[in-house]
């Protein structure tokens, strides 16, 4: 069971992380209005940002809850393993992992209220700070969970 | 203007009462791992046969509910004070400068993972 909700839980991240990486790049760094054939990166980045915004709050709800339904088999089973292998900096980056994920967490209403249609625009630069916030938060979760898992992964 | 102009004091609350919930343990419920039991408040197991006390979901509760007493607050203030304040630049990018100020201080107090602490 917990092995099944830990590959959901890595799908949804997969998801969030494909939205956010759109979103992010499109604010940061707008794809140009050219008329002619893109390219494939500057076509990644010529997304309409603001549609992505309540598909990533979902994701983001979906894949902490999950995350948190399994933390209690990562607390029994993986984080003792580490401690016996006296991998602190591995337990470190993980604790490290969960307050960035409740962080996360409360800044959710922030992002959404930033990217609400129709966009203000004196809340651009917010609005872009937060979601690179976000994106942040996010990749950084995702690489670590998908080191620790490689360290040990569930399962007997 | 809806309930959703607090949205940001609710995020700015949050990670401020995440980090001292977290550094105070305030944690408004414990759950045991291994016995698969939710206790109130902060609850050490009498035995390790209970497994380890897990307090980052109380910590959460905690947070969320102070959040949302000072959103309330926020939310009964006249809706122009939220124009001319936490919605106004540059006090708006406070929404994105106090996580960003937590996330370092959970750096600094989880440094003992990482390096050496006298």
């Amino acid at each position: 069971m917990t092995t099944t909700l830990l590959i959901f839980h890595g799908l949804c991240a997969v998801f969030m992380l494909g939205a956010l990486t759109h979103q992010t790049l499109s604010v940061w760094w707008p794809a140009p209005a050219a008329a002619g054939p893109r390219s494939m990166f500057a076509s990644f980045r010529a997304v309409r940002a603001a549609a992505y915004a309540n598909t990533i709050v979902v994701l983001y709800v979906m894949t902490a809850t999950l995350g948190s339904i399994i933390y209690p088999a990562y607390r029994i089973g993986i984080r003792v393993f580490l401690e016996d292998l006296r991998l602190g900096s591995a337990n470190g980056v993980f604790e490290l992992k969960e307050h960035f994920v409740a962080v996360g967490l409360g800044l959710l209403p922030a992002y959404w209220y930033y990217w609400r249609q129709p966009l203000a625009p004196e809340h651009a630069l917010t609005r872009k700070a937060v979601t690179g916030l976000l994106a942040a938060i996010v990749w950084y979760n995702f690489i670590v969970g998908h080191v620790l898992n490689s360290i040990r992964g569930f399962g007997p | 203007m809806s309930v959703a102009r607090v949205f940001p004091v609710f995020s700015i609350a949050f990670a401020v009462l995440y980090v001292l919930a977290m550094d105070n343990n305030w944690a408004l419920f414990t759950y045991l791992a291994r016995a698969g039991e939710f206790h109130p408040l902060v609850y050490t197991p009498p035995t390790p046969r209970a497994g380890p006390a897990m307090y980052w979901y109380g910590w959460l509760a905690t947070s969320a509910l102070g959040a949302v007493a000072i959103s309330a607050i926020a939310y009964a203030l006249p809706p122009y004070w939220a124009k001319r304040t936490w919605l106004a630049a540059p006090w708006s990018h406070l929404s994105w400068v106090v996580p960003v100020a937590v996330m370092f201080v959970f750096v600094y107090l989880l440094r003992g993972w990482f390096i050496r602490v006298a």
